[in-house]
This record gives structure tokens, C-alpha cells and sequence, in this order.
């Protein structure tokens, strides 16, 4: 029985079987001629130079790549040039696949409303969408191989890339245009290759900058008429013609009004805080005189814990905006002493290590349940509605603290057990930190 | 690492130098481009603790300007450049002069402007200086970006632009000089306006230094005390420069 044999095999045998006629035919040519060798080696010349020439066709349809129009040969070479053709076919298909691929993905990228631009490990630019050509003046080809900081030369940005800190992004002012912000983050991924994404938020910048002026302007323009009607409530409060029915209504309506005023004092101090702008330089404050005046200040309440300590394990000076270092170490203190009865303990505490330096307050008071403490510093956030209003907080101790730590860049950190107590850290970078030199410490 | 002249070093050490050079060069020009707009501002809107906070910063300036000299004294003595590396590097030690003369002029003006935010202010609110102000900023700016591009067609439009700073400069003196003369009690306000604005013309000179380095760099050629017309048809026939350093994309 025959087996249908592959066109490879036939070819090869068809080769070999040519090869052999050669031979026979040089052989019988020999023989006619007398001369066998000679006639063996001119069949087998022939049959070589057959060999070159096609040889020679094959390699010049590769050199000239013209895959579409392969030559018209037989045999084996035949089957080798079927190969290739096929081999390239299937190249061309993968590539026009993958063209067509890269091709939607940067349409796509080319179309996010957002800036987009690769950077290889030397944070050269690689390419960029059209948005973030207009975000950030780059020019398509020319700029493609430069470093984005050369380009982008805020100080800000610059100061983000030194530190190496791209979890946030960073708002920057855009040097060439007027009122113009943009939010940068850089987004490492692959091997070393980084993302920068460009965002335009003058809008944002400009609605935040409305709400703060609104804030403030009206908190100002309050404080006037509010003078005005504490003044006569005093004088009411001390008019000893006054009705003994309405004693307590005008001493209610003058607490009020006092409360309203801290309320207002609060609200312009956290809109001044709010300022967007470089963290505060300063100078240094003695942390010890601060806390003395504090504890002062709780023991001068009417109503204070019996025990009040102050515990100094650092003679180091903190360096920060004096007036606003106060302001937050005051509402912290007086946070504890607002919430803990007259039986407990406070315990201020100053000290530092390698990571910087710490204050903390610690209470015995009531405790925070748990669930609060992640929107303590939220502006007019409550606990416990019923109770803070009586104890007559402006409710904007908290969000002041954190905003005067985040300018100091100093964290705040709360511990908190229900019925315990609560402890209120506040964490200075050691650069904040300033070791006194002089002995003066007795 | 596709800046194509920069490239073609033996040592990668080299060019890394060299790139690190010019980025702080660049860092440098973007802290004084933010002095000079903070100042600005500052005698626009009559903000004095901006004004202060500007000629406080100055120092930094001057730090990066010593670091960066430092570095290209340390290249010049170990690497010996040659060429257009030679050129990057003089020019370099050039433009951080210049720039910081710009950070002292905007320092002037930051000190100025906390001075006269305390005096009652012009019923203009400085709109010419604003406008001034913002030619300068610009042309310091486009300075920059030909220096980070190497693109000398750009510098020479900067280069240009100065003509228009001195016109502004004259004009301004002018409206200054009648307001003296309509109301003696303005003169003070007035002769600390003329500094404003005396720096900010300087400023832009700086500016158009900055762009000739470039060219410089770029060219070869020392384009100081020509004619604009000249260097532009001279550039136009160099059109295709061989062997200068020229960023150009993969």
C-alpha cells in the first residue's frame, strides 16, 4: 500500500533522484567519450552551476524583500522559499495586529481629558498626549528625549522630584501663564518607567480661594455688629436697675454672645491658616515657657482637674510660627481640660528622639469612641452634639490643630479608650527641632 | 539618553555630568522665573509680606549659583571638554551669572514693593509695570525653555524682544516724569517706581544674555554686540549646522 507522501519528502527524493540521473547521464556521456571521469565531472559542474544560479535567485529575492512575488522554483529550494513566505505572512499579520493595538491604545491615551506624558528611568519624555502638550507647552517631536524637569521648571515640582515622594500629587503654579494651577503626580510602573499625569486646576484653585475669602469677609464683617451688642450686654449685665426677671435671660444672651465671638475669632484664624502657601519658617519657641503658661491658663478655669502635670524631658526648642504653635497646643489642652471632671489628670509632655520632636497631651477624661476619631479635625464635627455645645467649644479647636501641624508639617496623631481617656500627639519632623546650645537650663 | 550631541561620549559618567549641570541651571532659572513673579505680584497687589518673603529667598539664589559654579569648575579640571561640550559648560558659567543678577534685581524689586505697599497706592494700581512686568517674565521664561531645547531660533526671537522692553522702559519714564511734575507729593512713589522698573529692564537684558548663550552653545558663534538682522541671516545660511548640540526627538 502507498502512503500519500509529504511535498517536503517528494521533494527531497525528486532532488536525490535528479542528482543520481546526473550522475548516470555523465557517466553514459563518459563512456561515449572514452573518458569517465571527465564526463562525471562535467555532469556534476552543470548540475552546480544549476545549483548557484538558483541559489543565486533565492538570495536575491530575500535581499530585496519582495515576499509578494517569490520566484518560480522547484524542489527543495521551492519548499524553503513556501517557508519563508509563510513565516512572513504570519510576521506581517502579528505586526499589523499589534500596530493596530499600540495604535487604539495611544488614540485612547491621545484622547483622556487628562495631561499624560512617559518618562524612561532618566525622566526623559518618551511621548505625550495632546493634552498634556497643551497643559505643559511641549512641542511634539522636538521635545520628545528631554528631561521633563529641564521644561517644567516650577520650584515645586522640582521639590517634589528631589524628594521622590509620589504619593500625593503636587499643585504648581504654572510659571507662564497667569492664574494658572496644575496638579502633577508622577506614577512610577515597569522597569523604572514613570507616568506623569497633568491636571488643570485653576477652576478648583479659584472656587477654594472664593469660599476662603467669603469665609473670612463674612466672619469680619460679623465681629463689628457683634462688639456692638456684647458691649450693651455688659453694661445691661451690671445695671443694677435692672429687672431681676431678665438677670438670667441678659447673662445667658451675654455668655451667648461671648461664645458667638469665639466662634468667629476661630473661623477667621482657621481661614488665615488655610492659606495655601510655603510651610512656615519661624523661630525658635521654648516649649517649656509655652507649656507653663498653658497649664496657667487651665488652672485659672473655674472648673479644672485637681491633678495637672508638665512634663519636660527635652530642653529643645521647636521652630515654627510662635503665635500658631500656641494656638494649637491651647485648643489641645484645652480640649482635655474641657473633657475630663474635676477628679482626673492631665499630663502635657515635651520630648524628643531620632524621628523628631513630640508633644502629647494625656487625659482621664470621657474617651472618643473610636469611629470619630478619623473626622475629629473636621470643621464643627461633633462627638456628642448635646454635650459639646454646653461646654461652649467654637467647634473648630481640632481642625485649627491640624492645620497648623500641617504647615509645621507635623502629624497629629489620637489615641483614644472609652471612659479612660484620650491622648493627642503632635509629631515634629527633626528639622522642626532646635537643640539650645547655650547652658542655660538650670 | 536621546540628546543626540550630548551622547556621543566615551564616558557615560561625563554625560551625566553634563545633564545634572544643566537640569540645576534649570531648577536655578525656575526658582528666580517664581522670585521675579512673586515680586511682581507683590508690588501689584500691595502685598508686603509677599515683597518680603521674595528678598528674603534671595540667598537660595545665590547658594545654587556658587554649587553650580563649583560643578562646572570640577568638569572643566577633570574632563578636559573639548568643542561643543566647552561651549555648554562657558555657557553655563555665563547664564548662572546672569541669572543671578536677575534674582538680585527681582530682591530690589520684592523690597520695594513691601516699601510702597505701606504708601497709598497709583489709581492705575501699577498697570504698566504689570504689563512690563509680564514681557519680562515671559522673556526670562522663553530664555529658559530655548536653553533647555537648545533652540536658537527661539532665543533669537527673546534676543528680539528686548527691543520691546526698552521702548515700555521709555514710555514709562516719561508718564513717571509728568506725574512729578503734576504733583510733587507722587515724587517719592514715583523715584521707587523708576527702580521697579530700572530692574525690570535689566532683567531683561539678563534675558536676551541668556538667549545669546544659547545661541552660542548652539552655533559656535558669539552673537554679543551684533546686530539681530545679521545673526539671523548668518544663522539662516547655517541652517543645517554639523556637529553643534541640538536636542532633537528619537
Amino acid at each position: 500500500m502507498r502512503t500519500q507522501l509529504q511535498p517536503a519528502t517528494q521533494a527531497w527524493w525528486f532532488a536525490a533522484g535528479r542528482l543520481l540521473g546526473t550522475i548516470a547521464a555523465g557517466l553514459i556521456i563518459g563512456a561515449l567519450i572514452g573518458s569517465v571521469w571527465g564526463g562525471l565531472a562535467c555532469a556534476l559542474a552543470v548540475h552546480l552551476a544549476w545549483q548557484l544560479v538558483v541559489l543565486f535567485r533565492v538570495e536575491w529575492w530575500v535581499r530585496h524583500r519582495s515576499f509578494a512575488d517569490p520566484p518560480d522554483i522547484g524542489g527543495v529550494w521551492g519548499q524553503i522559499i513556501s517557508q519563508i513566505v509563510r513565516l512572513h505572512r504570519r510576521k506581517r499579520f502579528h505586526k499589523q495586529r499589534f500596530v493596530q493595538l499600540v495604535r487604539q491604545l495611544q488614540s485612547s491615551t491621545a484622547a483622556l481629558p487628562n495631561g499624560v506624558v512617559i518618562l524612561n528611568p532618566q525622566r526623559e519624555i518618551v511621548w505625550f498626549n495632546r493634552m498634556a502638550g497643551r497643559l505643559l507647552d511641549l512641542r511634539r517631536a522636538v521635545d520628545l528625549g528631554l528631561r521633563i524637569e529641564n521644561l517644567l521648571r516650577e520650584p515645586e515640582f522640582t521639590r517634589y522630584l528631589r524628594l521622590q515622594d509620589y504619593s500625593n500629587p503636587v499643585i504648581v503654579r504654572r510659571a507662564s501663564r497667569e492664574d494658572c494651577y496644575l496638579s502633577l503626580q508622577i506614577v512610577p510602573y515597569g522597569d523604572g518607567q514613570q507616568l506623569l499625569l497633568a491636571d488643570d486646576v485653576s477652576r478648583q484653585m479659584r472656587l477654594e480661594a472664593v469660599r476662603r475669602d467669603f469665609v473670612a469677609n463674612a466672619s469680619h464683617e460679623l465681629r463689628s455688629p457683634l462688639t456692638v451688642i456684647c458691649g450693651y450686654l455688659e453694661t445691661l449685665s451690671q445695671d443694677p436697675a435692672l429687672d431681676r426677671d431678665l438677670a438670667g435671660p441678659v447673662a445667658e444672651m451675654r455668655r451667648q454672645a461671648e461664645r458667638m465671638t469665639g466662634i468667629i475669632h476661630d473661623l477667621l484664624e482657621l481661614s488665615r491658616l488655610e492659606q495655601p502657601g510655603d510651610p512656615v519658617g519661624g523661630e525658635p519657641v521654648d516649649v517649656a515657657a509655652l507649656l507653663a503658661l498653658l497649664r496657667k491658663d487651665v488652672l485659672a478655669r473655674p472648673v479644672h482637674p485637681r491633678e495637672l502635670r508638665v512634663r519636660i524631658d527635652s530642653d529643645a526648642a521647636l521652630i515654627g510660627e510662635e503665635s500658631e504653635i500656641h494656638s494649637a497646643f491651647s485648643n489641645l489642652v484645652d480640649n482635655a481640660a474641657k473633657y475630663t471632671p474635676a477628679e482626673g489628670s492631665i499630663e502635657m509632655r515635651w520630648w524628643v528622639d531620632e524621628d523628631g520632636g513630640h508633644f502629647s497631651v494625656t487625659d482621664t477624661g470621657i474617651g472618643i469612641p473610636s469611629e470619630h476619631i478619623p473626622r475629629l479635625t473636621e470643621r464643627f464635627y461633633r462627638v456628642d452634639p448635646g454635650r459639646s455645645r454646653a461646654t461652649g467649644g467654637s467647634g473648630l479647636g481640632l481642625a485649627i490643630v491640624k492645620h497648623v501641624l500641617q504647615r509645621h508639617g507635623a502629624e497629629l496623631e489620637v489615641r483614644s479608650a472609652i471612659g479612660k481617656g484620650s491622648t493627642f500627639s503632635c509629631h515634629f519632623p527633626p528639622q522642626r527641632v532646635q537643640a539650645i546650645r547655650t547652658a542655660t537650663a538650670v | 539618553m536621546e540628546t543626540a550631541d550630548l551622547s556621543h561620549h566615551i564616558s557615560r559618567r561625563f554625560n551625566e555630568d553634563l545633564e545634572r549641570v544643566r537640569s540645576k541651571v534649570l531648577a536655578m532659572g525656575g526658582f528666580v522665573e517664581q522670585q521675579l513673579q512673586k515680586a511682581i505680584t507683590a508690588l501689584t497687589e500691595g502685598d508686603s509680606t509677599l515683597g518680603e518673603s521674595v528678598a528674603l529667598g534671595d540667598y537660595q539664589v545665590n547658594n545654587m549659583e556658587v554649587s553650580i559654579d563649583e560643578e562646572c569648575s570640577r568638569i572643566l579640571a577633570t574632563r578636559a571638554p573639548a568643542a561643543g561640550d566647552l561651549r555648554v559648560i562657558v555657557a553655563i558659567i555665563k547664564t548662572i551669572t546672569d541669572l543671578e543678577r536677575i534674582g538680585d534685581e527681582g530682591e530690589k524689586i520684592g523690597y520695594i514693593a513691601s516699601r510702597l505697599a505701606t504708601m497709598e497706592r497709583p489709581a492705575d494700581k501699577y498697570r504698566e509695570i504689570k504689563h512690563l512686568g509680564r514681557i519680562v517674565s515671559e522673556m526670562v521664561h522663553d530664555a529658559l525653555d530655548a536653553f533647555a531645547r537648545m533652540d536658537a531660533e527661539s532665543a533669537l526671537r527673546v534676543a528680539r524682544q528686548d527691543r520691546l522692553v526698552d521702548e515700555e522702559y521709555e514710555a514709562i519714564q516719561r508718564q513717571s516724569i509728568t506725574f512729578m511734575m503734576e504733583d510733587p507729593r507722587t515724587i517719592r512713589r514715583a523715584l521707587d517706581v523708576m527702580w521697579v522698573v530700572r530692574s525690570l529692564e535689566r532683567i531683561g537684558d539678563h534675558a536676551k544674555n541668556i538667549s545669546e548663550y544659547v545661541i552660542y552653545m548652539v552655533y559656535g558663534k558669539d552673537v554679543r554686540h551684533t546686530s539681530l538682522d545679521d545673526v539671523e541671516r548668518e544663522l539662516r545660511e547655517r541652517a543645517a549646522p554639523a556637529g553643534v548640540p541640538r536636542s532633537t526627538g528619537p
